[in-house]
């Protein structure tokens, strides 16, 4: 039973629209920086980085690819320093 | 009153702020991605990974130090492979959101998390952070001589560029899978993958490694090395299955049996749960439980006794091996203990420090090292158990957020006034993440005290993880599935 | 006297709290759903299957690794 607040129709509406857009908000920002996933199993789990970047943006394929690059630049280090014998 | 005006609070997260042109990140992902990518994205991160782990380039190629491994128990949790590229493996990775948020969350550091740029500079800075220790590591591992004794500029200066490099790209294929490019997180699929990785090996590996000067060479693997020395020339058959059973240097069947059985009672107590009965409010008869599982912190727990274990013993090797030069005269080393070397890989350190360290082995560690049996577990448990109280009350999964959820979805406990929803949440989530921590540490403990040096610890977090990571992926399968092309040729082999 | 007692209190209390998580944890434990033999047995068969695949994969690349290793180093 829920009681009805004074002002008549209108008001209520606005009231309604007003709560849904709060509560959206407050949706928007977990309390913590590990927002819930669905389900319970979200915190077994550490996902640490999940919000809006800021920095230097980085394409993802772009950082496998450069992952996959650093890989052979070590692999390229080491063919030097035995190419070349006694710099390192 | 007017003084505090000119008083500018410098917050720990402000720190961040001159370095954001030049830290880089992963952009968020337009629109969802399909199944088939993210099992694509997830795949690779692991298999980078698990490629990347090559030796370091610049170290001089007979080495003889006399530093050897002082973290060798640690190194399983953390998907550390000693003088690779990848040497500290994901651990700053790891400690440093979870001492973070964990101070975020006992109001130690002041973040507002409700504003967003705040929620962005905590992201920063956990990433800067990550990189500064990697950064700090590689130095005090370079300069306490773990490389070699005499390096020439251009040699650390190599290393140090590899291994913060490759600490670099760790933290950023972390991040895409974290963004929602893969599946759960990035930390958590290397740590699976590499132990998955680790257990083949160390069972089946079949690669040969010279073992003594006579040049007699065995395998890798348990299970070869049984099957091989049962025909080997040198040894007894007796002696054989002796050996397989309990050679020290390289794995052997024991620790495999005990790695198993651990898996099989994780896979046991991951499915113990309390089943909530909940109703909806909306949609009538509709009759559902809600889990809370055991392992509601999950691996989490044992993973932080573990960074709590490595910070002691880096602070310790740092004391005694860089200032106190692991001589056993001086001051420190009476104090704190120095290192011996076993096996000549092995870096054992004594009493005291030896007390938070597990044991090389059963039998010899009741006879050399008797307070640690006592003084690990209950470090471990307690460690375990004060961050499962502190975490799930942090993290988004309190019995408070689980109540706010259930409000706004419309779901109330059976038999239960939609009031009290919160309070008897709280009744069960904080008893069933502590008391799933205490038994996860008791594994861990009862593993590694039977001289599995770091592989029983590891293998608790892997499975823990792993099943975590079948949850999410058959989840994600059962809702926006339809469309993969991979799930229609897994599922034609089993019904899971 | 009191002074006696306020100490007995606390080292009572003190060995109270562990004694207390136990009995708790237990209680905890019998309302739990245990899984069952066939539950287990598919979940042990699931997690096993991806874990060793994994570990195959794993070691494929760790034996592509030794003779790159060979060659350069």
């Amino acid at each position: 039973m829920s009681t009805t607040p004074p002002g008549g129709q209108r008001t209520l509406q606005k009231r309604r629209q007003a709560q849904s857009a709060k509560e959206k908000q407050t949706k928007q920002t977990p309390t913590s920086t590990r927002a819930a996933g669905h389900g319970g199993s979200s915190s077994s789990i550490l996902k640490i980085y999940t919000d809006e970047a800021n920095g230097l943006r980085v394409d993802p394929l772009v950082v496998l690819f450069l992952a996959v690059g650093f890989i052979f630049s070590v692999v390229a280090l080491h063919v030097i320093s035995k190419v070349t014998g006694k710099i390192f | 009153m007017a003084k505090f005006s000119y008083f500018i609070t410098v917050r720990l997260i402000d720190v961040v702020k001159p370095f954001l042109p030049i830290l880089p990140e992963v952009e968020l992902p337009y629109e969802k991605i399909e199944f088939d990518d993210r099992v694509v994205y997830t795949i690779f991160s692991g298999l980078i990974y698990l490629f990347a782990q090559f030796p370091l380039a610049g170290i001089p190629k007979d080495l003889e130090s006399n530093v050897k491994d002082p973290i060798y128990f640690l190194r399983g949790v953390f998907a550390a492979e000693p003088k690779t590229i990848l040497e500290f493996g994901i651990f700053p990775v790891i400690a440093s959101p979870l001492l973070l948020q964990l101070m975020a969350g006992l109001r130690i550091i002041k973040v507002n998390f409700k504003i967003q740029q705040d929620r962005e500079l905590f992201q920063s800075l956990t990433k800067l952070f990550a990189i500064f220790q990697y950064i700090i590591l590689s130095n005090v591992f370079i300069f306490s001589g773990y490389y070699g004794d005499s390096l020439t500029i251009a040699q650390i200066f190599l290393l140090n560029i590899q291994l913060v490099g490759a600490g670099i790209f760790v933290t950023l294929m972390c991040e895409v899978v974290d963004k929602g490019f893969g599946f759960t997180s990035g930390a958590m699929v290397i740590n699976t993958a590499v132990i998955a990785t680790n257990l083949v090996a160390d069972t089946f590996g079949i690669s040969q490694i010279t073992i003594d000067t006579e040049g007699h060479q065995e395998p890798q693997g348990s299970l070869i090395n049984l099957l091989q020395g049962v025909r080997a020339k040198h040894k007894t058959f007796v002696g054989a299955i002796v050996n397989a059973f309990n050679r020290d240097y390289l794995p052997n069947l024991t620790t495999t049996c005990v790695v198993v059985a651990i898996a099989m009672a994780i896979g046991y107590i991951q499915n113990i749960r309390i089943e909530v009965p909940v109703r909806s409010t909306r949609a009538r008869g509709m009759n559902n439980v809600y889990p809370i599982r055991l392992l509601h912190v999950g691996s989490l727990s044992v993973l932080f006794s573990y960074v709590c274990l490595f910070y002691i013993h880096i602070l310790g090797f740092i004391l005694i091996q860089l200032i106190g030069k692991n001589n056993a005269d001086s001051l420190i080393c009476k104090v704190l203990g120095h290192y011996e070397i076993v096996n000549n890989i092995l870096y054992v350190p004594t009493f005291p420090l030896s007390s938070l360290a597990p044991p090389k082995s059963l039998f010899g560690g009741i006879l050399e090292q008797p307070i640690s049996f006592i003084a690990y577990p209950l470090f471990i448990v307690i460690t375990g158990i004060w961050f499962a109280c502190n975490w799930q009350a942090i993290s988004g999964q309190s019995a408070r957020d689980i109540a706010k959820d259930f409000k706004d979805q419309g779901i109330t406990l059976t038999g239960r006034r939609e009031q009290n929803i919160s309070k008897e949440l709280n009744k069960i989530v904080p008893v069933a993440s502590t008391t799933g921590a205490a038994i996860l540490a008791a594994i861990t403990v009862l593993g590694e005290l039977l001289g599995l040096k770091g592989k029983a610890a590891g293998m608790v977090i892997g499975i823990a993880g792993g099943y975590s990571i079948l949850e999410i992926v058959t989840l994600d399968y059962q809702q926006n599935g339809s469309g993969s092309n991979l799930g229609q040729v897994l599922s034609g082999q089993f019904a899971l | 006297m009191a002074g006696e007692k306020s100490e007995n209190n606390q080292i009572e209390k003190l060995m109270d709290a562990p004694v207390e998580f136990f009995k708790d944890g237990k209680q905890f434990l019998s309302k739990c759903k245990k899984p069952t033999g066939s539950e287990y047995s598919k979940i042990i068969r699931a997690v096993g299957f991806g874990f060793i695949a994994v570990g195959v994969i794993g070691y494929a690349i760790k034996l592509i690794h030794i003779p790159i290793r060979y060659v350069i180093v």
